[in-house]
């Protein structure tokens, strides 16, 4: 408990447009152990990159920020200016996806790198911190001389791994990936996922790790958390998440991308009506019972807390109180596209 | 079908009435505007047109260089004239000749942007080194020359307007073409058959009018001060009371030495007030027509 | 028979790059065949080149037996990965599905058509949805509209790139859904761009893979994606998550430029077999100096590698 390496309590963030306040994320709590890797799975809108926005307070200026955010023991939301640059890159590094836009065009990507460095003072002059960028970009997996290219000269994959290379540059505990994978082939993701387990596990670097495909969280996540209009809906386990999901909306989730060989999802996709709800426009109740397949009476009219099931995994479904019901019963009350 | 279509247009005609009427700059500028607008149309009723007649005001008896106080209600000019009148009469020639030059300005404009933009290649480039060599001609010697050559009269004056200020709304409207042409929807309805009138007329020209008509509002007040500017320099149409030609008459019979002050004031407030008034309604539109310029609701 | 698509020794060339390297597929009328492969594999210039955007510098493309002209174009409809991009923001949902009909300027029964097209893509009842605009309707029912607006044309072929990839996925499986649907109840085949072999695994018939430029293995989706003969094709399996038990086999680096097509074979210098130096000495050489050759037309499964194609003596699933 004490060895969190982040820890938020109760953190809820409202934008403030002209069409009135949007609750994007509405109450989430979830800590992540020194060196273990918290997978944040959902889908647009959902909440999550506010979520990853928040986390290092780099949200647009008159957002409302409240609950707890415990970064290495230290309060980000009280936090004053100095102290947040400090905490930024060198406690938390954060890496965002499209990572051609995230670079400068017109710089050499090994000053991009060093910069971190040089902002944070981590080295002590410029030689030190070119050979420091050269480790780095080593580590991420590209030849150092290629710290002289500019980001057009790299690939996709490339310059992804160089934005992994500059978030670490200050030796942060903790690294939060929004969605690093998203615009990459598929072997390219496969080669940064590989990247990102192995740095975990040779650095001991803790990892947040967001995105909205699920199955990418599998290979690098212990746990994962399932968010739906703007709260955790599941909380456990990779695996358990996975396979056996507590609830309906991470089971959908996961019947949406097929075990190959499965014989049940051969020519029968599986997968939910409707579309994932406007967080300016929420449903009564639970926010998810509009969609979902096994909504019954008191689903629209109170929200379900998150209830801790067995000792690892909790979620927030009504049915959570209800008697358990066998698997059987279970599996069938999920639909499935029948196309033969 | 076209009915439901046609109700579908008037509902997005009254979401954009709407996001106006919520906008303080729209709605003073086009109160401002509506004001001019009817002082223009009303001119006949509320300032004679005899008044503007040199031989007619002196005939009855107006003083020269009459003070506001001395003669109603914004005094006289060197030749007696109502000043009155002839901002009255000006607001007319002013926003006639803004608003025609700006549709001639778009009208050239508009096609030369969407016809470079959307076939590109060798014409896109010959489009745009002419565009270019317009962009780069000195504008008061062309006008002047062109004046000279085609003779002062209203039409002409909204003639060089027309065609010295068009290479930027040309620039403009490609641009915008552009990004237009690499939209997904342009490629889907091409793989349905489309032809490029079709493409132009369905998809591009939708997307790009909003553009066109909020450039088209800025373009106005820039044709108001061409024209002034030609009048004042004596290049207008010596037949029309024009703000412009106002301003020139005042200034070169000494009203500014005299401390005439009467005679300039209104016709320079006048068109201080249009191009403000027009400039705030551009502006709007183009908060309306392109979101992402204003706060998104 | 005629089969419905032939498409024969296909190659695109810009200059030195080689998009498209003689690739032959053949698809059959109710057939959904997956053409899986990663960016600069080639694959989507092969299907600007099916649809008569891009024309092949050699080979042929038939439909029914026909080369693509005006007419058999239209039997031939594409549906985008994004949906929301395909809609113009302008134009109603009855503008939008009804546009194909005014191209070709066949007036007759058009609002009968468009409505009978939204209903066939479960966009019911269809009477609701006409007058409304794209950003009114949800992601998934964006991508019906896409898909209305193609059937309404009454293609023989539907090109489907990356169909579900920009949806949210929990809506991913009832897009599919309709699309297997589609193609069970009218006889219209489909070729599915995809990097997503789960996608295949849902609905596909057949799946082809392409790798720099060309067809490496093909065969019908169970037997393919349950013992692949391609190395490359074993590895992209390994490194997805729906095929759990598999070992990981990351490939090194990414797809060279297709300017630069590597000799011998074009997969050696990424092929983990080859590199596992599993193989006889005879079959490496093979590998680094000969070329296994484009997959024929005919063939309904094979592989473009030299030791799946030798007879091979030591097992290597």
């Amino acid at each position: 408990m004490t060895d969190h390496i982040l820890s938020v309590e109760d953190l809820s963030v409202t934008y403030h447009t002209t069409g009135g306040p949007v609750p994007a994320v509405r109450g989430v709590s979830f800590g992540v152990d020194r060196g273990a890797s918290l997978g944040l799975a959902g889908e647009s809108g959902c909440g999550k990159s506010t979520l990853a926005n928040a986390l290092l307070r780099l949200l647009p200026p008159g957002t409302d920020v409240s609950g707890r955010i415990l970064l290495e023991g230290q309060d980000v939301l009280a936090l004053n200016p100095g102290g947040l640059r400090a905490v930024r890159w060198t406690s938390g590094a954060i890496i965002f996806q499209g990572a051609l836009h995230a670079l400068n065009p017109v710089q050499r990507i090994g000053r991009q790198v060093a910069e971190p460095m040089l902002v944070h003072g981590t080295v002590p002059d410029h030689d030190a911190a070119r050979k420091r960028t050269g480790e780095l970009l080593e580590q991420v997996g590209l030849p150092p001389q290629r710290a002289r290219a500019y980001p057009h000269q790299l690939s996709g994959g490339q310059r992804q791994r160089v934005l992994i290379a500059m978030a670490l540059a200050c030796d942060p505990a903790l690294l939060i990936a929004d969605e690093p994978t998203t615009a990459l082939d598929l072997m390219v993701q496969a080669q940064v996922l590989d990247l990102l387990g192995d740095l975990r596990r040779e650095r001991g670097l803790s990892l947040l790790f967001i995105t909205h495909d699920l199955s990418v969280l599998t290979y690098v996540c212990g746990r994962i958390a399932i968010m739906y209009a703007g709260k955790i809906v599941e909380q456990g386990p990779a695996t358990n998440v996975f396979e056996s999901p507590n609830h309906p909306y991470t089971e959908a989730l996961a019947a949406a991308f097929p075990t190959i060989g499965d014989h049940r999802a051969r020519m029968a996709p599986s997968g939910l009506g409707g579309d994932p709800p406007d967080p300016a426009n929420l449903p009564s109740g639970c926010p998810f019972h509009p969609r979902c397949p096994r909504v019954f009476e008191p689903c629209a009219g109170e929200d379900p807390p998150l209830v801790t099931i067995g000792r690892k995994s909790s979620a927030a479904c009504h049915l959570m109180a209800q008697p358990a019901l066998d698997e059987a019963e279970w599996s069938e009350t999920i639909p499935r596209g029948d196309c033969r | 079908m076209t009915t439901a279509g046609r109700l579908r247009r008037r509902r997005t005609a009254t979401r954009v009435v709407r996001q106006f009427a919520h906008s303080r700059p729209g709605v003073i500028g086009l109160t401002v505007l509506g004001i001019f607008a009817v002082v223009a149309l009303a001119a006949p009723l509320i300032a004679p047109i005899e008044q503007l007649n040199p031989v007619l005001s002196r005939a009855s008896g107006n003083p020269q260089w009459g003070r506001p106080g001395e003669f109603l209600p914004l005094g006289t000019d060197h030749l007696r004239r109502s000043v009155w009148a002839q901002f009255v009469w000006g607001s007319r020639v002013s926003l006639f000749v803004g608003l025609a030059a700006t549709i001639l300005t778009m009208a050239i404009g508009s096609t030369m942007g969407i016809v470079s933009g959307f076939v590109g290649g060798t014409t896109d480039r010959a489009l745009m080194r002419v565009t270019e060599w317009f962009l780069v001609i000195p504008f008061l010697p062309l006008a002047i020359v062109l004046a000279s050559i085609l003779g002062r009269s209203i039409w002409n004056v909204i003639f060089v307007i027309g065609v010295t200020s068009w290479p930027a709304t040309a620039r403009l409207v490609r641009a915008q073409v552009l990004t237009v042409k690499q939209r997904l929807f342009v490629d889907r309805a091409r793989s349905l058959g489309a032809g490029s009138w079709h493409l132009i007329s369905r998809h591009v020209l939708p997307n790009v009018s909003g553009l066109i008509l909020a450039n088209a509002t800025l373009a106005v007040p820039i044709s108001i001060l061409t024209e002034t500017t030609l009048a004042f320099l004596g290049l207008g149409d010596p037949s029309s009371a024009s703000w412009g030609k106002t301003l020139e008459e005042a200034f070169v019979n000494g009203a500014i030495t005299r401390n005439a002050w009467w005679y300039f004031l209104p016709a320079g407030l006048g068109i201080l007030a249009v191009v403000l008034a027009f400039t705030m309604i551009g502006r709007t539109l183009e908060e309306i027509a392109d979101p992402r310029l204003g706060r998104r609701p | 028979m005629t089969p419905l698509l032939e498409v024969e020794e296909v190659s695109v060339r810009f200059g030195p790059v080689r998009a498209v390297d003689g690739v032959s597929l053949r698809m059959a009328a109710g057939e959904v065949l997956a053409l899986v492969g990663e960016s600069g594999s080639g694959k989507t210039t092969l299907v600007r080149a099916i649809q008569g955007l891009q024309s092949p510098s050699a080979g042929a493309i038939r439909l029914e037996g026909d080369a693509i002209d005006r007419v058999r174009r239209r039997q031939i409809q594409m549906v985008f990965q994004d949906p929301t991009g395909a809609l113009n923001p302008r134009q109603t949902i009855y503008e939008v599905v009804a546009e194909g009909l005014r191209i070709r300027r066949d007036a007759t029964d058009e609002r009968q058509r468009v409505l009978q097209a939204l209903a066939g893509a479960g966009m019911r009842p269809p009477e609701r949805f006409l007058s409304l605009y794209p950003h009114e309707i949800s992601g998934g029912q964006r991508q019906r509209v896409v898909i209305a607006g193609a059937m309404v044309m009454q293609p023989r072929l539907l090109l489907a790139d990356e169909p579900v990839a920009s949806l949210d996925a929990s809506i991913r499986g009832e897009i599919l859904v309709l699309l297997r649907q589609l193609v069970d109840e009218t006889g219209l085949a489909v070729l599915v761009v995809t990097h997503d072999l789960g996608l295949a695994w849902n609905i596909a018939d057949r799946v082809a893979v392409m790798y720099l430029g060309r067809i490496v293995e093909t065969g019908a989706t169970e037997a393919l994606l349950a013992n692949p003969q391609h190395p490359y094709t074993r590895a992209l399996l390994s490194v997805i998550p729906e095929t759990r038990q598999m070992e990981q086999q990351i490939l090194i680096g990414e797809i060279p430029d297709p300017s630069r097509v590597p000799n011998g074979c074009r997969f050696h210098p990424r092929c983990p077999l080859l590199q596992s130096g599993t193989l006889d000495p005879a079959t490496e050489q093979r590998c680094i100096d000969e070329d296994p050759g484009a997959i024929a037309l005919a063939a309904r499964e094979a592989a473009a590698c030299w030791p799946a194609m030798a007879p091979w003596p030591r097992s290597f699933h």
